[in-house]
């Protein structure tokens, strides 16, 4: 383990590194304050620019990206009742009313203080929970990953907002757009209909620029005006910093249920901050005072979603079955560097590994020292007109798509999506199983297909072995749950 | 518009993307009958749960529709409040910049780009504008190929130009 950590240190310590980290973390903290653009979509936008970069600093700035916007996202929940990212929603609760007691300083100060704890706790587990994962990833066959793919699809369409059956068409629509191209098991040309471009099947690139990106470009256009007024920086950042120690049990209590829920695919940092201010709120002993300004109700939301990022990579980087957003970009990256996530990867690239662990470690501390220098910039940018920012954001984003293989077909396939990722969320269907069915489509047919050649084409090896038996049935728990228990509830109404 | 209007709107939209979804799905399933067994296999399997699921959802939406059709609108939803040249604006921009990119390559498109989307959502700081096209536009074209290593394209009518004047280097 020392011997691991030190390789990672080297790694992550290198000037390069460092460098693609606070790019990344720059960018984060930017992205996060901007509401509506959050680190998916900044993620989404880079990944094309990362292709040559090596793999670590590929994923160090990408990472750097996703830790510096949830650190961002507070800025605008605390000073201005908007908040720059989903997950730091319920920090506004608090947040905002401290704001307007003229504490905004103290508020972000609290707000970094939990984050950077959080944010600590949550890689050290991924750290030491990673390795054991894998090592019981390892023992798994075919069967149980063709299980475990579809236990990630089906978590993610249950737990996204909304109808759970357009989660799972959604899942389905991801999973049919991935069998595009030549199969891999006997290279049959499928759905080509002889264009060249679709050999290779649908890039994950273009995909994630126009579903994440040319979406919120559009939503961006139709909604005018500024993101918002300045707000006011007022109190001192210290004294919060400092305060935030002075509630251990709100500070841990949070920490622990945003890690837990990051290693639940699908969950999801905005989950966990809500849950986290609700449980902090139950077991608070002045229960009262949240929502008028207490210091617990910024804890509690900020410390949840920063543990909760690094702990979701668990999943991802050992099983290969993205959580969520942030995840599935960190997957693709991954795999566009010629890398397969998976237990595999931990034993075959150490100094990968272990340097994305350190460096996030780093990236935490990086990320709260440039969020308290730069956070009357960063407010700053929500004045600035969104006539002007979507036309730049646009050019970016499609040139984006097309640096990925320098291919025109790329930006049409960006905009295709993005206009038809537009209607789908208009409509309350969730891009984000669309996207997790396009990543785990490969792996699900891969080892669907090795199961049944191990088992001479028998179908019961799905339903024989206890392991994917187990997942399978939890598969239709959770899709059957949702119903019984509004009969239940239903029932018990009409009885009372 | 009025809710009604609108309502009807978001019901048309709704059932028009099941519809899409629907025709996709049935596609996967027609096409994989001429595949090798192996390679078909999970396309029937993934096209007909696909069917299923938008079936499913189509009935939800009726349901949803009978309940009551107008709950569905959101007041607050920027298309519905937008008027119809800033919708056409935000649908329209994406596929105009990727069609002026084809034809005219990446400087002009963006250029045009940061000078009419502006000028379309109600922008009148004309000298600004113009100002910010040329700074956007110098900055990406210094940064693609010299830092990213990525060639920017001329377009379809700016390589027929650049071969029929000819002014290509070299």
């Amino acid at each position: 383990m020392l011997d691991h950590l030190i390789l990672g240190l080297t790694a992550a310590l290198q000037f390069k590194q460092f460098m693609f980290m606070i790019a990344g973390t720059v960018i984060g903290l930017w992205v996060g304050v901007l509401p509506g653009l959050g680190g998916p979509v900044a993620m989404a936008i880079l990944i094309p620019f990362t292709f040559s970069m090596d793999p670590l600093s590929a994923l160090l700035m990408l990472a750097s990206i996703s830790v510096g916007a949830a650190f961002g996202g507070s800025v605008t929940s605390i000073l201005l009742n908007i908040p720059g990212e989903a997950s730091s929603a319920a920090t506004a609760y608090d947040g905002y009313p401290m704001a307007q007691q003229g504490k905004a300083k103290v508020a972000m100060g609290l707000s970094a203080g939990a984050s950077l704890a959080a944010a600590i706790v949550g890689v050290l587990i991924l750290m030491f929970a990673s390795g054991p994962v894998a090592k019981a990833a390892l023992a798994f066959s075919p069967a149980e990953y063709f299980a475990l793919a579809i236990l990630g699809l089906t978590v993610v369409s249950v737990a996204a907002l909304g109808s759970t059956i357009k989660g799972l068409a959604m899942g389905a629509l991801g999973l049919a757009i991935s069998l595009i191209g030549i199969d891999s098991i006997l290279g049959a040309e499928r759905y080509t209909f002889g264009f060249v471009y679709l050999l290779d099947g649908i890039s994950f690139v273009p995909v994630m620029v126009g579903l994440f990106a040319v979406t919120e470009l559009i939503s961006m256009i139709l909604e005018g005006g500024t993101i918002a007024k300045a707000g006011k920086l007022e109190g001192s950042l210290w004294d919060g910093f400092r305060d935030t120690f002075r509630y251990p049990f709100t500070l841990i209590q949070s920490t622990a249920v945003g890690a837990f829920l990051g290693m639940i695919p699908g969950i999801g940092a905005t989950a966990a901050n809500f849950l986290a201010y609700s449980v902090a709120q139950r077991s608070s002993k002045h229960p009262e005072r949240f929502g008028k300004g207490a210091p617990e109700g910024i804890i509690a939301p900020e410390a949840s979603n920063n543990s909760c990022i690094p702990t979701s990579l668990i999943p991802a980087l050992t099983l290969g079955i993205p959580g969520g957003a942030t995840s599935a970009i960190l997957l693709v990256a991954v795999t566009l560097q010629g890398l397969r996530p998976g237990p595999m990867l931990f034993t075959s690239n150490p100094e990968l590994i272990w340097g994305f662990f350190m460096g996030l470690l780093i990236g935490a501390v990086m990320a709260t020292i440039l969020y308290l220098i730069m956070i009357p910039w960063f407010a700053l940018i929500t004045i600035v007109r969104i006539e002007l920012m979507a036309p730049m954001l646009l050019i970016v984003t499609l040139f984006g798509a097309y640096a990925n293989e320098r291919n025109m077909m790329d930006v049409f396939v960006a905009i295709f999506f993005g206009l038809f990722g537009y209607f789908l969320r208009r409509h309350g269907y969730p891009l984000i199983s669309l996207v997790i069915g396009l990543i785990l489509g490969k792996l699900a047919e891969g080892s669907f297909h090795q199961a049944l050649m191990i088992s001479d084409h028998d179908y019961s090896v799905f339903f024989l072995r206890p392991l994917s038996a187990s997942i399978f049935a939890l598969c239709l728990v959770l899709v059957l749950w949702p119903s019984v228990k509004k009969r239940l509830g239903h029932g018990g109404a009409e009885v009372t | 518009m009025s809710l009604d209007t609108s309502a009807r709107a978001y019901w048309r939209e709704e059932f028009s993307l099941i519809a899409l979804l629907l025709l996709f799905f049935i596609a996967i399933v027609a096409f994989a009958y001429t595949l090798p067994f192996d390679a078909r296999l999970f396309p029937l399997i993934i096209g007909c749960a696909g069917i299923a699921l938008t079936l499913a959802v189509a009935v939800e939406q009726m349901r949803r529709r009978r309940a009551g059709a107008a709950a569905v609108v959101d007041a607050d939803d920027p298309a519905t409040r937008a008027d119809w040249p800033r919708y056409a604006t935000a649908l329209l921009s994406a596929p105009a910049f990727g069609l002026l990119f084809w034809l005219f390559g990446f400087i002009i498109a963006s250029f045009a780009a940061m000078m009419l989307i502006p000028l379309l959502m109600g922008y009148a700081d004309r000298r600004r504008l113009v100002v910010m096209a040329a700074i956007t536009v110098a900055v990406l074209a210094v940064i693609g190929p010299y830092l990213l290593n990525v060639e920017l394209p001329q377009g379809v009518v700016g390589e027929w130009l650049i071969d029929k004047l000819a002014l290509r280097a070299g």
